[in-house]
């Protein structure tokens, strides 16, 4: 985006300033305005940026998308269809439900959730409810800054809700925690800022899961994630935006001493679709950072990865797979860097691509930064085709050949599906998976 | 296991015997860049007129660019008009006809670097040209490679006696606009090295090119041509050393490879400039284009790079694999110690049909320095069935230097392969000890490892280079240490 001409987002931020939440707190006030006088400056990440090397999100500008406000807690759903918003919640989970950016108490099911852990709005928690407003101040922006990309200060400037969940020490929650997001009006733009911290001991799952009707809109959304010592969180992200969307999702995590912090992230849908996922770690913690990406059309999927391996004995694992069909474009940036005081550090990286067709194109930039000399460090990265040596074996076994591709296609993605250790989730991602893989032979009895 | 760190430590170290300075009468011209600068500079250089106006075009289009700033090394903003575009040793009216003419002093300075460029002598199996400041000031077995058919000389003779050769290869590969140190070559280039290998000929000896910086104060700026016509084949070998100064100095070389049908082009680098001292102070710039273009069916060219000089290092040698069938191969060590930095990698640009590229990069980093992979594997669409096979390893050696890996993978073919594979790790004290238990010392121990790590890139040098190389790397030969 060119720097000259100031973003048309910009011209309007004055327009709905006065309607953001957390008007009366000062921090945050300067914070909005750094972040909009960095973003004025600056406008969406351009081609040029090294980090957005493969990814033009040029159009955004042109579409001019505009924020949905003038509801807060209750934003009117009878346009939304209630079957459909039931099929997005799953069964096992307390489920909140973030409608255009706004936390939506009426659909949300918290019952039997214990009194210590908090879900809410953060909103309503930068307002004072339950007095959360200083720990609000002391995370928020804390691990991302604004300096990190444009569309951080947007996020920040621009967010008009989220969710807050606190899991207090000791706490090991019972049932994961689902984040719905939907987005039910075309042209709206949602900008939801999340905090989730995880406290010493405590332990918990979250599901992030993106939905729209099928309109073009955009979410832009970052979550930021403390996972404190020997804290426990996993993080699974399901996108399945409408084909027409734009989605930008940014997960920030800092784990603490001992801390385990895994994530998995499936990236169905959308036309444009970006996700970051920075993690930072201390001594002795672990992370493991798991992907799939299965695009068809013109879906162009980005994923970028950052591991900052900050102490020693630190453990990272990664494993990035992508099925591109038709005209789609898969993405994939991973980065580890080990700093020059994290000795013993152990990281693996992996990308795996499968091509199936002539117009689609994988992309792939894995990078290792290291500045500490006793390490163990790999990364490795293939584009490519099935394994015709396996298509023959499989015929030898009396499968025709098509069948036999459609087998190791599905197998290929299927290894990602089956790390998710929720039912309800695994035969959603499941369902969401064979629905990209509509030829004979799929759906059978081997399954 | 600080005793074999120490042993580490000592092979490393080893003083830079090429730092001398030779002292000579020079032509020098005063510090600064412009117009009038490259005007002087083509006449000097007795060039014909198109060379002028190609000069003067890449100046004008290099003043409108920026030094770039991507790679991932840090050194301060270099003053342009500080430099000194042109120095040759004085001569006479035509310059050297035969080795007798040639100032003795240049003569012993090649001598004491161990390149005879009396024919006579021991490495009668190479023909050298030998690059001293802005000057080719002899290029050996003229005689024999013509019975060949080779044309083996000075590009400035080249623009002169080869014309059109010139102007149909010249910047086809490496264009004035591709980058700030392409265009700043393009403009004020001063000599190099030009290769035409005619169809079908097998080049009877190894080619080479010795390049000494020796006068403070100047930029070195050579440009290579070598071009292999349909079935020919060509190995060239280029070294470079440069006195010990506290100054930085610039080297900003462009070469271009054309692969014709057929052919096979085997281009292998020694690399040791000054590094620098301990502290980092002085050392030569090396800011590098080099590039490949297999433009005919079933070409070849093999890069093979040992770096271990140069305070920063950037150059990534490419191979653009037009022609179907066409091979691209790099194979590297980069060795970076104290406060060196090396950006270096390579490019495979697939384009045509079952294309074949081989990436082995192997980077050792040891003190402060800082070494980087970045390499580029592009497959087109119309590069069907392609291949790209690429491993880096990195070698770390003590625990304030850093190593760095960053591929980028572009494919857009689904009949493609493409394999990545990246490991950074420091020598296992499993190895060390295992050695050490079979009766090794230390020291036999590391050089052993070290140099089974870089094994897979000095078998591919030729047997000349592959000693120097591995005497650069402070190791002896594998053989002696059993």
């Amino acid at each position: 985006m060119s720097t000259v001409t100031t973003s048309r987002y910009v011209t309007e931020y004055d327009a709905i300033a006065a309607k953001l939440p957390g008007q009366n707190l000062p921090w945050l006030q300067q914070l909005r305005k750094d972040a909009l006088a960095r973003f004025s400056a600056n406008g969406f990440p351009s081609p040029r940026e090294e980090e957005w090397r493969y990814t033009n999100v040029s159009a955004i500008e042109k579409k001019l998308f505009s924020p949905v406000l003038g509801f807060v807690s209750h934003p009117n759903l009878q346009t939304v269809d209630a079957d459909w918003l039931k099929s997005q919640q799953l069964e096992d989970a307390w489920s909140v439900v973030l409608v255009n950016g706004h936390f939506s108490i009426d659909h949300s099911k918290l019952d039997g959730l214990p009194e210590d852990i908090s879900i809410m709005s953060i909103a309503d928690a930068l307002v004072g409810a339950k007095n959360f407003s200083p720990l609000l101040e002391t995370y928020l922006g804390r691990a991302v800054n604004i300096a990190e990309h444009s569309l951080i200060a947007f996020n920040t400037a621009w967010f008009t809700d989220g969710v807050f969940v606190y899991v207090p020490a000791k706490q090991v929650l019972a049932k994961p925690i689902q984040l719905l997001n939907i987005v039910t009006e075309a042209d709206a733009m949602a900008t939801t800022r999340n905090l989730v911290i995880v406290a010493e001991n405590a332990e918990a799952q979250v599901i992030e899961t993106f939905a729209g009707l099928n309109d073009a809109y955009l979410t832009a959304t970052v979550t930021e994630v403390f996972v404190d010592q020997n804290a426990q969180l996993t993080l699974y992200k399901l996108q399945t935006e409408s084909e027409k969307a734009y989605h930008f999702g940014g997960t920030y995590v800092k784990q603490a001493k001992d801390a385990r912090f895994t994530h998995h992230n499936f990236a169905f849908g959308g036309l444009l679709a970006r996700c970051d996922i920075h993690t930072e770690l201390d001594q002795a913690s672990e992370c493991e950072l798991n992907g799939l990406y299965l695009g068809v059309k013109r879906q162009h999927l980005d994923n970028h990865t950052r591991i900052n391996h900050l102490k020693p004995h630190a453990i990272s694992r990664e494993m990035y797979k992508g099925v591109l069909d038709d005209r789609a474009r898969g993405v994939f940036q991973g980065r580890v860097i080990v700093a020059e005081d994290a000795q013993k550090t152990d990281s693996l990286m992996n990308n795996r691509n499968l091509l199936l067709s002539n117009e689609a194109e994988a992309d792939t930039k894995p990078q290792l930064e290291i500045y500490a000399d006793d390490v163990k460090c790999g990364h490795g990265v293939t584009v490519g085709q099935l394994d015709e040596k396996s298509i023959f074996y499989l015929q030898s076994r009396c499968v025709d050949e098509e069948t036999a591709r459609n087998m190791l296609t599905f197998a290929f993605a299927n290894e990602m599906v089956d790390k998710i250790k929720i039912k309800s989730l695994h035969d959603k991602v499941l369902e969401q998976v064979l629905a990209r893989f509509p030829q004979e032979g799929v759906e059978k009895d081997w399954l | 296991m600080s005793a074999s760190t120490q042993e580490i430590n000592n092979l490393i170290n080893k003083s830079y015997k090429q730092g001398f300075v030779t002292e000579l009468e020079t032509d020098t011209f005063p510090v600064g860049l412009d117009e009038a600068v490259i005007h002087k500079l083509s006449k000097v250089k007795n060039e014909p007129e198109f060379m002028l106006e190609y000069r003067l075009k890449a100046f004008r289009h290099w003043q409108t660019m920026k030094s770039p700033e991507w790679a991932f090394v840090k050194f301060d903003p270099i003053d342009y008009q500080a430099i000194s575009y042109y120095s040759a040793p004085k001569r006479k009216e035509d310059g050297p006809k035969s080795l007798d003419e040639i100032d003795p002093e240049v003569l012993a300075a090649y001598k004491k670097l161990g390149i005879p460029l009396d024919e006579q002598e021991k490495l009668a199996g190479i023909a050298v040209d030998a690059v001293f400041d802005s000057v080719s000031v002899a290029t050996t077995f003229k005689g024999k490679l013509k019975d060949a058919g080779v044309i083996f000389c000075p590009i400035s003779e080249a623009l002169r006696d080869h014309p059109e050769l010139i102007k149909q290869y010249l910047g086809s590969v490496v264009p004035h606009t591709d980058n700030y140190f392409a265009a700043l070559n393009a403009a004020v280039f001063t000599d190099g090295s030009f290769v035409y290998i005619p169809k079908g000929v097998r080049c009877p000896m190894e080619l080479s090119t010795y390049f000494r910086i020796n006068a403070a104060n100047t930029g070195q700026f050579e440009r290579t041509l070598i071009i292999a016509d349909e079935g020919s084949h060509v190995s060239y070998l280029e070294g470079c050393t440069a006195p010990m100064r506290d100054e930085n100095q610039l080297h900003a070389a462009v070469v271009e490879l054309i692969a014709l049908k057929d052919a096979t082009i085997k281009y292998s680098t020694v690399q040791n400039w000054y590094p620098g001292d301990k502290e980092g102070k002085g050392g030569i710039y090396n800011f590098v284009t080099k590039r490949a273009d297999c433009r005919g069916d079933n070409a070849k060219v093999s890069w093979t790079q040992v770096e271990t000089g140069s305070a920063i290092t950037w150059k990534y040698p490419s191979c653009i694999l037009t022609g179907d069938n066409a091979i691209g191969e790099f194979y590297s060590v980069a060795l970076t110690n104290n406060y060196q930095q090396a950006d270096t990698g390579t490019k495979m640009i697939h384009i045509g049909k079952n294309t074949r590229s081989t990436i082995v990069s192997k980077g050792i980093s040891a003190g402060k320095a800082q070494n980087t992979y970045r390499g580029l594997v592009k497959v087109l669409k119309s590069a069907e069935n392609a291949r790209n096979y690429t491993q880096c390893d990195s070698l770390l050696v003590g625990d304030k230097c850093g190593a760095h890996t960053f591929p980028y993978i572009e494919v857009k073919q689904p009949s493609a392969q493409v394999e990545h594979e990246a490991t950074t790790s420091k020598i296992s004290e499993d190895q060390l000890f295992f050695c050490q238990q079979r009766g090794l010392s230390a020291e036999d121990a590391v050089s052993m490892i070290v140099n089974g790590f870089c094994k897979e890139v000095f078998k591919e040098l030729p047997m000349e280079f592959a000693v120097e190389a591995q005497a650069l790397l402070g190791l002896s030969l594998e053989g002696s240490v059993g």
